[in-house]
């Protein structure tokens, strides 16, 4: 339902997308991994219309998103959630009222409705009680589920995970990689998720892209990326210095 | 989460900026011209530079309409004015336009005309138009006024400084010195008839006081033709005296035309008339450039007056020589020195060992001065400044066409001593010529309160250069 | 000669980004213009702005206003006792702060208090991605964000040009009058007399034009900033710099087309 054919971006002379080709199936989980500042995020911006590319087409259910006028992207969007790196919580609201930001916006549901959705949503994401609280008070993690509950207020059929675990202690990465998996199986999610925590990758991903100088170059279900033997991806697997990837 | 909710403080925050502005807006309120009621008249000026659309049109000072607009007929500035329906112009009234102080906006004022006089209509033309005076005129005038002054200033530096001023001016005071010694002498060797005069003097004294305390009577009775001053005017006695009186200043006069005493050397002395003679061709020169501008009804004038005073309990004279500079009508300026034969005093604190002595010494060779600004309200001048070298005030009354004067003056205030205080009347008896008599320091704690009498002398400017400049030099 | 190539090819370069952004800016005031006229109004949004650019300034603006309008009654008072003109001293504050000071010094109090909070917050936003998450749901950040505060600050400069004009001249009021003994009929006289009400509307059609540059600005700098953290703090400091010169320029010409 999302493919991505021949993906060039550049901003200014970074090159980061240079003809990337990407098919990502329906009802699955897709992990994109790669090394830092290599274009995992630009590539879902892409996905959501953020970012146009400069050459190539992005589709979404059939349809190249690069060509929407505002309106259509958005009526694309809402089947769209989106749990960026950061969380991205509106910092000037509160975690109940980031919750009940896309509900207020795109549906007319009474006020009193709103807010039992809320709490429902907070509640399937293990957070209780802190519709009230600031995000700049909340932890980490807890960041991370609201911005997932948020992600998912409107029930979404896909929903985008931007380095979902990065920054949190191990326990809490495993709770977080459970709240995905469950959501996903939930309500039958197509999730894209970008990653580079081996341990996530593999408990989450039902396929697994690698990106290295702006192209995927491995493709395949855990098992297959396990039994690879491109270079690239052994290294990268490996957290070895020796191989094609140039730390400088 | 707060108390009051984003939405009340806003509205409360714009409710407040909203009175402020109903407030001044009504505060400088502008009646609301800008609604276009009332009616138009117009008026035709030759010189309209400066007055803008929306300026004020006044009068007596309320504002009564607004400037609607300006333009040209004929080569001369049309000016349409809106005027409040309530407010009725006269067919007569005229109309000027006026400034707010000297660089202010300018603005129309309007003079009612004659009560009774049919009223304006809509679009109706005030023919009587006054010329405004045009500031730039004045300004250029102003100018030249000043180098005017500068020459009048250069030349009596001329005149002062320098060796040779130097000596003129101690040749004058050493004159006027003398002078005074003579007048004494005068006045010793005519005792007799100063007593008469004095007791003349008294008894004029005596009627004016009766005079004053019922003025509105006299007032009246003048205009009738009779009471006190009738008998005044008739009582045979009061003749008498003044004929007395005139034949002893005749007699002065006479000795002043033989070219005995001082005066007669003043007058004579060549190099003091000479340097005088410039000095009052250029104030000549200076008055001219200012009588330019003013109007022969507002003339500018100036005086000169010597003043001497005997006083009786110092047995010394007093005198006051004075240049009075009126600009106008109602206000002038004095400069004078005075010869006091007491002098000047001066003070000095003296600390010794602590203890602070305080000296005061009277420099008999002090000459003290008199610089005063002086307003005149129909009768009554007040007038300030600088008295006798001290800080004060004076208050005259004149009556009699201004040939009778009363005055009282205050100065030399100070916390160690009562103030000098002195009241005196003077009475012109015939051109040029005053005579006076009062009570001077009659507050004195130190013993200084003196009745005196005595006359002056008072010139024109127009007079003075006349006597001046046809003295003949022998 | 090469310092020399170098040197014409910075001023090239510069004179190429100025024009870049002048371009730039005329694209976003049209694209706020646009989304200003669309509905719906977000009158909570406006409302939390003019909390935020109004009422919080309102201390600032009230303390500046007071002490400039003190300061001139004394300048002022020095200058004219040289004339006997000491009551001009009334109109003179009274002019000045309804012409010129009231609008100018809360557009630029406000500039340092509320345009430089603008640019840093919508820099912040942006960078942590908030506002990506407003496009992603569909709420256009340029309607959500941008419009109410350009609302906000036009609406509100006005009133807090008010506010300085009228403790301005009473600041005036309390030098010149008790402090300096001029007289008190003659110094409200001399208001009332040479005030009129265009002194006061123009003023604050000045304020309200202040208030749209100060937001736009303070928004374009915040919402265009690249860089991060860093950029965050350069935004700021650029949207008070630009806006801040963009006031005092703009008042030249307003006040040319005005008064
Ligand atoms: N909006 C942008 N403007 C300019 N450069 C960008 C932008 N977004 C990303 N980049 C650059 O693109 C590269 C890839 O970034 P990103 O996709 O965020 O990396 P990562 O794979 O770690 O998520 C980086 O070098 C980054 O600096
Ligand atoms: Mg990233």
């Amino acid at each position: 339902m999302i493919k991505l054919v021949d993906v060039h971006k550049s901003f200014g002379d970074n090159h980061v997308l240079r003809g990337l080709n990407l098919e990502i199936d329906k009802g699955k989980t897709t992990v994109i991994i790669g090394r830092s500042g290599g274009g995992k995020s630009v590539l879902l911006k892409h996905i959501i219309g953020l970012l146009k590319p400069d050459k190539g087409q992005v589709i979404v259910d059939g349809v190249d998103v690069a060509g929407l006028n505002d309106r259509e992207m958005n009526e694309v969007r809402k089947n769209f959630g989106v749990l960026f790196q950061g969380s991205a919580l509106f910092d000037s609201m509160t975690v109940g009222e980031n919750v009940a930001f896309p509900l207020r916006e795109h549906t007319k549901k009474k006020d009193r409705e709103i807010r039992k959705i809320v709490s429902e949503r907070l509640r399937a994401v293990g957070l209780t009680g802190v519709e009230e609280i600031m995000p700049s008070e909340l932890s980490g993690g807890m960041r991370k589920r609201a911005g997932l509950a948020r992600a998912i207020a409107l029930h979404p059929q896909v929903v985008l995970f931007d380095e979902p675990t990065t920054g949190l202690d191990p326990v809490m990465t495993e709770a977080v990689n459970e709240l995905i998996i469950n959501t996903q199986r939930d309500f039958n999610l197509t999730c894209v998720a970008t990653s580079h925590d081996m341990q996530s990758i593999f408990t989450i991903g039902h396929k697994i892209a690698m990106i290295y100088e702006g192209e995927v170059v491995a493709y395949g279900t855990p098992e297959e990326i396990r039994k690879s033997e491109n270079p690239v991806l052994k290294q990268f697997l490996s957290g070895s210095l020796e191989g094609p990837i140039n730390i400088l | 989460m707060s108390v009051i909710s984003t939405e009340a403080k806003v509205g409360l925050f714009i409710l407040i900026a909203l009175i402020i502005l109903g407030y001044m807006s009504f505060q400088v309120g502008e009646y609301g011209f800008g609604l276009k009621k009332g009616y138009l008249v117009k008026a035709v000026f030759d010189n309209v530079s400066g007055l803008e659309k929306d300026a004020s049109v006044v009068i007596a000072g309320v504002e009564v309409g607004r400037v609607e607009g300006v333009s040209l007929v004929h080569g001369k500035a049309l000016v349409l004015m809106r005027i409040l329906p309530e407010v009725m112009l006269e067919r007569d009234a005229s109309v000027s336009i006026k400034t707010h102080g000297v660089l202010g906006d300018k603005y129309v004022e309007i003079v009612p005309g004659t009560v009774g006089e049919e009223y304006l209509l809509d679009g109706g033309v005030i023919t009587n138009v006054k010329k405004q005076a045009d500031i730039d005129q004045l300004l250029r005038d102003l100018g030249s006024i000043s180098s005017d002054v500068m020459k009048v200033t250069s030349s009596l530096e001329n005149v002062i400084s320098g060796e040779e001023g130097e000596a003129n001016l101690k040749a004058i005071m050493t004159n006027t010195r003398e002078l005074m010694e003579n007048l004494n002498n005068i006045v010793k060797r005519n005792d007799e008839k100063v007593s008469v005069m004095i007791s003349n003097f008294s008894n004029a004294s005596k009627e004016m006081e009766r005079a004053f305390t019922s003025l509105n009577e006299i007032v009246d009775k003048i205009n009738r033709g009779e009471g006190t001053i009738g008998q005044l005017v008739k009582d045979e006695g009061v003749f008498d005296n003044l004929d007395k009186t005139i034949a002893s200043l005749r007699e002065i006069a006479e000795k002043i035309n033989e070219g005995k005493g001082s005066i007669g050397r003043l007058v004579n002395e060549e190099e003091t008339v000479d340097n005088i003679n410039a000095s009052l061709k250029s104030l000549d020169t200076s008055m001219e450039g200012i009588n330019k501008y003013i109007t022969k009804t507002d003339q500018f004038r100036t005086f000169v007056s010597y003043r001497g005073e005997y006083l009786f309990e110092e047995d010394n004279a007093k005198s006051y020589v004075e240049l009075k500079l009126r600009p106008r009508e109602d206000k002038y300026y004095i400069v004078g020195v005075v010869a006091d034969p007491r002098g000047k005093r001066s003070v000095t604190d003296r600390t010794v060992d602590g203890t602070t002595s305080r000296i005061e010494e009277w420099d008999r060779n002090e000459l003290l001065f008199n610089a005063e600004i002086a307003k005149r309200y129909k009768d009554v001048v007040l007038r300030g400044g600088l008295l006798e070298s001290t800080g004060g005030v004076g208050i005259d009354y004149f009556a009699f066409n201004d040939d009778l004067k009363l005055t009282f003056e205050a100065f030399d205030f100070d916390s160690e001593r009562n103030p000098h205080l002195k009241f005196y009347a003077e009475y012109g008896i015939f051109n040029h010529i005053y005579l006076s008599a009062g009570y001077d320091d009659f507050i004195s704690d130190e013993g200084n309160e003196s009745p005196f009498a005595g006359f002056s002398i008072k010139f024109e400017d127009e007079d003075l250069k006349y006597l001046l400049s046809n003295v003949p030099i022998p | 000669m090469r310092n020399l190539i170098v040197a014409f090819d910075d001023l090239g370069r510069s004179v190429l980004r100025t024009v870049e952004e002048m371009g730039s800016i005329l694209i976003f005031f049209v694209s706020v213009m646009v989304w200003m006229f669309r509905p719906p109004l977000r009158l909570r949004l406006i409302f939390k702005q003019m909390e935020f650019v109004g009422v919080k300034s309102l201390f600032v603006v009230v303390l500046t206003g007071t002490f400039t309008g003190m300061v001139m009654a004394l300048q002022g008072y020095y200058g004219f006792r040289m004339f006997s003109a000491e009551s001009m001293v009334g109109s003179t504050v009274a002019l000045g702060m309804t012409r010129e000071l009231g609008p100018v010094l809360t557009a630029l109090m406000v500039t340092a208090r509320a345009g430089s909070a603008m640019a840093a917050e919508l820099g912040t936003m942006k960078v942590t991605e908030q506002i990506d998450a407003l496009y992603v749901m569909s709420a256009n950040p340029i309607k959500y964000l941008i419009v109410p505060r350009v609302i906000a600050g036009v609406l509100t400069l006005p009133a807090l040009t008010i506010v300085a004009d009228f403790v301005g001249i009473l600041g005036g009021y309390f030098v010149g009058v008790p402090v300096l003994g001029i007289n008190a009929g003659a110094f409200v006289n001399n208001i009332t007399m040479l005030v009129g009400l265009d002194d006061i509307y123009n003023g604050l059609v000045k304020a309200a034009f202040f208030g749209f540059i100060l937001s736009l600005f303070g928004c374009y700098k915040g919402f265009t900033m690249t860089g991060g953290a860093e950029g965050v703090g350069k935004a700021t400091t650029e949207a008070v710099v630009l806006s801040s010169i963009s006031i005092l320029v703009s008042d030249y010409f307003l006040t040319a087309i005005m008064f």
